[in-house]
């Protein structure tokens, strides 16, 4: 292969992968906008949808990305009881304990999996999950584009819902100032409830799609909910296409550092980059500069 | 006197600490179980009471404590293993007290500088990633993945790890005290308190976050160091593991963020029930955990010492 042929090959398959960083990444940018909680959880929410769409697959026959009908209302409703039984209670929960509450969902899930499912590595394998588009001698995967995909209308969707209906005003009204929302007459306890269950669902949907183009298991979560926090630093806390583009960033710069440099540097590469965005553009790549409170 | 809840919570304490200082003489101490649990306890009560400084007076969550407690778990044994420092040399302490403050002040500069706080949460959070990565790829000086193996034929008993491990428990719990109460534990709790308004008032909000991180990493890194000593085999996955981080974290919570008597209780606490219910319930024990921290985390959402607080008012 060529030199330019590298890496046009190193950048789509950064990109594609990216993506996925960044569907969870939308999940947690809204999550955190709107209730102020680093959901740590949210990778590990993303391995129980990816092992709900690979049981759906064995032993229901579900294609892969047929079996979003059912995750995705299935972890919306997660979602909203979720919240409802963990982070509903208007006093108490401070900044602390509903961090706390995050760890304890994401260590609960990752040894919840462990014990019932065994810590083995799976993968769902379809009929066209090897199979590839070759043209101008790259190679690209038919699952992982369509998870590019995927990942593009999901964006798409939550930014237009964020625009255009009354409800995605509020969330926006909401992420933006809290206090104020709350004066204007928007309902704050039943914006935080939606948003999340959107957050979760989306998680549901990276699920989906780490189902059905690479391999998981059990503690694969924390290594999500870390990058996916990287991306939404990158691309700007509370912005959804930013926390996509920082997603494909993050996915093209582990992509080249795995070529570059051998082994686990790779894994280096892409904090590196986030100590220095935050030294030079803090408020996100994507974001105009605000005044921040 | 008597009807003072944080009276009765200081005498708890003070029959509590002369008990553990006792407690060796009564018992057979390379056999029993409950020296090392003490041990784990005074290393985790350290860690916590630095957490406690950062976030409970600081206002700053740090999810990165694991990587102060490696680099300083890292710092005695590189230094042992060059022949530097001998074994329990004050020296090796020093070099685990400095390098992982220094680290903190090397990170706390970029992420502490920035208005947005929660920056810190996330850059410390990856901290531990990378420096698992950097001391796994350390080469013949950090030997790699399988780390240092260190000359265990020094060890002769478990007393002086005890002795030490309680003094490094107190003195935290003293500097940290110390600490809050000077100019400085002033202008973090105005910090935490209003941070617009502690920048009016004149105080140099980056200097006073940082030097809270650095105490913090310095009192994590100190703990690495009597690790070392005591497990004689530095791993990157032993001792950057995430639970260096999260178990202070979750102690000082459990306890009482901002409380010194918090991270105490909270330290003893869950370190005896998360031994217990290992030893005792092996197959629920996983799946403990993650339950007993939310519901605590429900329950009690300002810690053990929120109880004392509230029945006061």
């Amino acid at each position: 292969m060529t030199g330019a042929g590298v890496f046009f090959q190193l950048l789509i398959n950064g990109i594609l992968f990216g993506s996925m960083y960044g569907v969870a990444a939308i999940g947690l940018s809204l999550i955190f906008g709107s209730m102020e909680i680093i959901f740590i959880a949210q990778g590990s929410v993303m391995i129980l949808a990816a092992y709900g769409t690979y049981f759906l697959f064995n032993m229901a026959q579900f294609d892969p990305f047929f079996s979003l009908i059912l995750v995705l209302p299935g972890f919306m409703l997660l979602g909203f009881v979720l919240f409802m039984a963990l982070f509903r209670r208007k006093d108490g929960l401070n900044k602390y304990s509903s961090l706390l509450v995050a760890f304890g969902l994401m260590i609960l899930l990752e040894n919840l999996m462990s014990v019932l499912w065994t810590p083995d590595t799976r993968a769902v394998i379809t009929s066209y999950t090897g199979q590839a588009l070759s043209f101008w001698g790259l190679d690209i995967s038919i699952t992982r584009l369509l998870v590019f995909g995927l990942s593009i209308l999901a964006t798409l969707a939550v930014s237009l819902w964020l625009r255009l209906t009354l409800m995605g005003n509020a969330v926006r009204a909401a992420i933006e100032n809290p206090q104020a929302a709350a004066l204007m007459g928007i309902k704050t306890p039943r914006v935080k409830a939606i948003t999340f269950a959107i957050g979760i669902a989306l998680a549901g949907l990276g699920g989906t799609a780490t189902a059905a183009s690479y391999s998981f298991d059990p503690t694969f979560g924390f290594l999500f909910s870390l990058k996916a926090l990287i991306a939404v630093a990158l691309g700007g806390i509370g912005s959804v296409t930013g926390a996509l583009l920082g997603g494909i960033i993050l996915g093209v710069l582990e992509s080249a550092g795995a070529y570059l440099f051998t082994g686990v540097w790779a894994h280096a590469v892409s904090y590196i980059v986030f100590l220095l965005v935050l030294m030079v553009k803090p408020e996100g790549l994507f974001m105009k500069r605000t005044r921040s409170a | 006197m008597f009807n003072d809840r944080h009276m009765w919570v200081k005498i708890i304490l003070a029959v509590l600490f002369m008990a553990v200082i006792v407690f060796p003489l009564s018992v057979e101490v390379e056999a029993s179980y409950t020296i090392t649990f003490l041990f784990q306890a005074f290393l985790f009560v350290a860690i916590s009471q630095g957490w406690n400084l950062v976030a409970g007076y600081g206002g700053q969550i740090s999810l990165g404590q694991h990587a102060f407690f490696g680099v300083g778990a890292y710092a005695t044994g590189i230094a042992w293993m060059a022949g530097w420092v001998g074994f329990f040399d004050p020296l090796a302490f020093l070099l685990s007290t400095i390098a992982p403050a220094f680290l903190a002040i090397m990170v706390g500069i970029p992420l502490l500088s920035k208005l947005r706080g929660d920056y810190l949460s996330l850059g410390t959070l990856g901290l531990g990633e990378i420096m698992k990565v950097l001391f796994t790829q350390g080469g013949r000086i950090t030997g790699g993945a399988t780390g240092l193996l260190l000359p265990s034929s020094s060890y002769d008993t478990m007393m002086p790890y005890y002795y030490l491990g309680l003094g490094l428990a107190v003195s935290s719990t003293i500097i940290g005290w110390l600490l809050v109460r000077s100019r400085i534990g002033t202008a973090w709790v105005c910090i935490r308190d209003d941070e617009q308004a502690a920048s009016a008032c004149g105080i140099n909000i980056l200097k006073y976050k940082i030097l809270a991180l650095a105490v913090s990493g310095a009192l994590a890194g100190l703990a690495g160091g009597l690790y070392a000593y005591n497990t004689f085999q530095i791993m990157p996955d032993d001792v950057f593991g995430l639970q260096w981080a999260l178990m202070p974290v979750l102690m000082t919570i459990a306890g009482g963020v901002g409380t010194f008597t918090g991270p105490i209780l909270g330290a003893f606490l869950l370190t005896g029930i998360f031994q217990l219910t290992s030893i005792h319930l092996p197959r629920i024990h996983p799946l403990f955990s993650g339950t007993f921290i939310i519901i605590l985390a429900l329950w009690l959402p300002h810690g053990v010492m929120s109880i004392i607080h509230r029945r006061q008012k």
